[in-house]
């Protein structure tokens, strides 16, 4: 990395004559991310201690919305669906992707057999739920195809909870099970030949082979697909947002829900800043509690 | 387990898969006259150009198209150059304290939007920004610059100092070493980096629902979203014309560039 006659090695007091010029390529990104996003940052924060909406002056009150927000029944129930959200998406879209990816290495044609799964990748979260409400809806798709079969009785999806959660968690699994298939096959392609033709030799195949040999090599990338699928997790917004609208009532909403009603809709400014702090800190929980794993595994992918 | 067993729970998975796909594409293609709320899987006509244009002039879609074709092509643009010149003065450069600027301008990644969105309503609304396109570029472009950041100084490590080094004994400015040579070497990250970013901000909801308000600032997406809400029933065909005609770019996109964008998610990973 660095060549062996280096003349910029600093020494204190010496001039480097790239002080300003390094300090002008660097200015455009500290100053984007500075005003647009930690300025906001730090006004939240602060908001969420006042009461405010909008009109004249934010007033400092403490510590009052945090504890507006933990004695609400309805914030316990959106903190539940969340975690329902976390827990869901690591079992479906995480699982079923690996399991694509298992399926289809090393087969004649896998490249083809997984492109039905990545077609709805790139599809937004409201697209998704355009299509799955359609689906899912009174008398829809789903009904009327279980009414051929005979099953008159069918719940409604979109209703009741939490069955309306789980089969929006299966609508995101309908979208995300080919990126992380993509993601685990780069992992079980750069796996080196020489462990697994050993482990052929001594007759390890199917499930033993992939205790022995895959699952440990995988497990790097696991951690990042896993880290990245609870953090994105934590933030659904968009496909509740387009299905349920957080309803019936307020019973399939998620906490980025929960904080853009009281926010936008109730303009209780105080309130909604408060939950997303308490999302920010449960995030940054979980992003460190990754980070720690990913650093504590040093292996090359 | 065999490959006949593999290829056979590989068809059936993969056709679950293409259902509703194919759900979209046939009752996409129902003109609103032909299609009933009661025979969804039968294919009966073929009106889905007359169905997208109809959804393009509900809702202000056709509006939202060029809008939304600017944000995903300017931001993302403008945040991979300034992503690169962050990794170009830490890395090449050596910016004091580089790495130091480096988490700092990474750190703006780690914070969920909900902390920015309600500041930026207010800010946009008292400076006037609000439901103009270039306060919308402006935020598409702030919440893309820490990943190209990112990206790019982990890119710019992997290249010897030595260059740099040569290219200022052949007398080359800065400027011109960073877009005559350390630009150029990194076209592919660069455009991985674009490909995934774009697809993001055409997929953006939230910033969009928050930050704008007429047809024709809103992004496509929120656009669609207020359709689907507002209309149903006989004009549910249209609806998911709608949904057709604002997926496809991305999924198209995405296909063909597999590749790349896997490239770009695993650039960012490791």
């Amino acid at each position: 990395m660095t060549s062996l006659k280096t003349p910029t090695a600093k020494t204190p007091g010496q001039r480097d004559p790239y002080r300003w010029s390094a300090r002008g390529f660097v200015a455009p990104g500290v100053l984007g991310v500075a005003v647009l996003l930690y300025l906001p940052l730090l006004w939240t924060t602060f908001i969420s201690f006042t009461e405010y909406n909008g009109l004249g002056d934010p007033e400092w009150v403490g510590i009052e919305n945090y504890a507006e927000m933990l004695d609400d029944p309805e914030f316990l129930g959106s903190v539940l669906n969340t975690l329902l959200w976390v827990v869901g998406t690591l079992l479906v879209p995480v699982g079923i992707g690996l399991g694509v990816a298992l399926l289809t290495w090393k087969l004649p044609g896998g490249t083809w057999l997984r492109l039905p799964f990545l077609i709805p990748y790139a599809v937004s979260g409201i697209g998704v739920g355009v299509i799955w409400s359609f689906i899912l809806t009174g008398d829809g798709a789903l009904d009327q195809a279980l009414a051929a079969f005979g099953i008159a009785d069918t719940p409604r999806w979109l209703v009741d909870a939490p069955l309306n959660t789980v089969v929006m968690i299966l609508a995101t699994a309908w979208q995300g099970v080919g990126v992380n298939a993509l993601l685990f096959t780069i992992g079980l392609q750069s796996i080196p030949k020489e462990p697994l033709e050993a482990a052929r030799m001594d007759g390890a195949n199917g499930v033993r082979l992939f205790r022995s040999i895959l699952w440990p090599m995988l497990r790097p990338l696991t951690a990042v697909v896993v880290g990245l699928s609870i953090v994105a997790s934590l933030k659904t917004f968009d496909i509740v947002q387009g299905m349920t609208k957080g309803g019936p009532g307020r019973a399939s909403e998620t906490l980025a829900l929960t904080m853009y009603k009281e926010t936008f809709v109730n303009s209780d400014y105080g309130l909604g800043s408060a939950i997303a702090v308490f999302l920010t800190i449960v995030t940054l929980a979980a992003a460190i509690l990754y980070l720690r794993q990913q650093l504590s595994s040093k292996h090359e992918v | 387990m065999s490959r006949v067993i593999r290829t056979a729970v590989l068809i059936v998975l993969g056709a679950i898969w293409l259902i509703p796909v194919y759900l979209l594409l046939v009752n996409a293609a129902k003109s609103p006259d032909e299609f009933s709320t009661t025979e969804v899987w039968k294919p009966t006509d073929l009106s889905l150009f007359g169905n997208i244009a109809e959804a393009m002039e509900l809702s202000g879609l056709g509006d939202s198209v060029l809008s939304t074709l600017v944000y995903a092509v300017v931001s993302p643009t403008l945040a991979v150059l300034v992503g690169a010149a962050a990794g170009f003065a830490i890395v090449a450069l050596r910016l004091r304290h580089g790495f130091a600027w480096f988490v700092a301008i990474f750190g703006g990644t780690v914070f969920p939007l909900q902390m920015i969105l309600l500041p930026m309503f207010d800010a946009y609304s008292r400076t006037g920004l609000f439901d103009t396109r270039l306060g919308m570029v402006m935020v598409y472009t702030a919440i893309s610059i820490p990943f190209s950041a990112f990206v790019m100084r982990n890119f710019f490590t992997g290249i010897a100092h030595s260059v740099f080094e040569a290219a200022v004994l052949e007398g080359a400015t800065t400027w011109r070493i960073f877009t005559r040579v350390y630009l150029p070497m990194a076209s592919s990250a660069l455009v991985a980096v674009f490909i995934l970013q774009a697809t993001f901000i055409w997929n953006d909801f939230l910033l969009g629902l928050v930050l704008s308000q007429s047809d024709t600032v809103r992004p496509i997406v929120t656009s669609l979203a207020g359709m689907q809400s507002t209309y149903g029933g006989a004009q549910m065909s249209t609806v998911l014309a709608g949904g057709l005609l604002v997926s496809l770019p991305t999924v198209v996109l995405f296909l063909c560039t597999q590749k790349f964008f896997a490239r770009g998610l695993a650039l960012g990973q490791y």
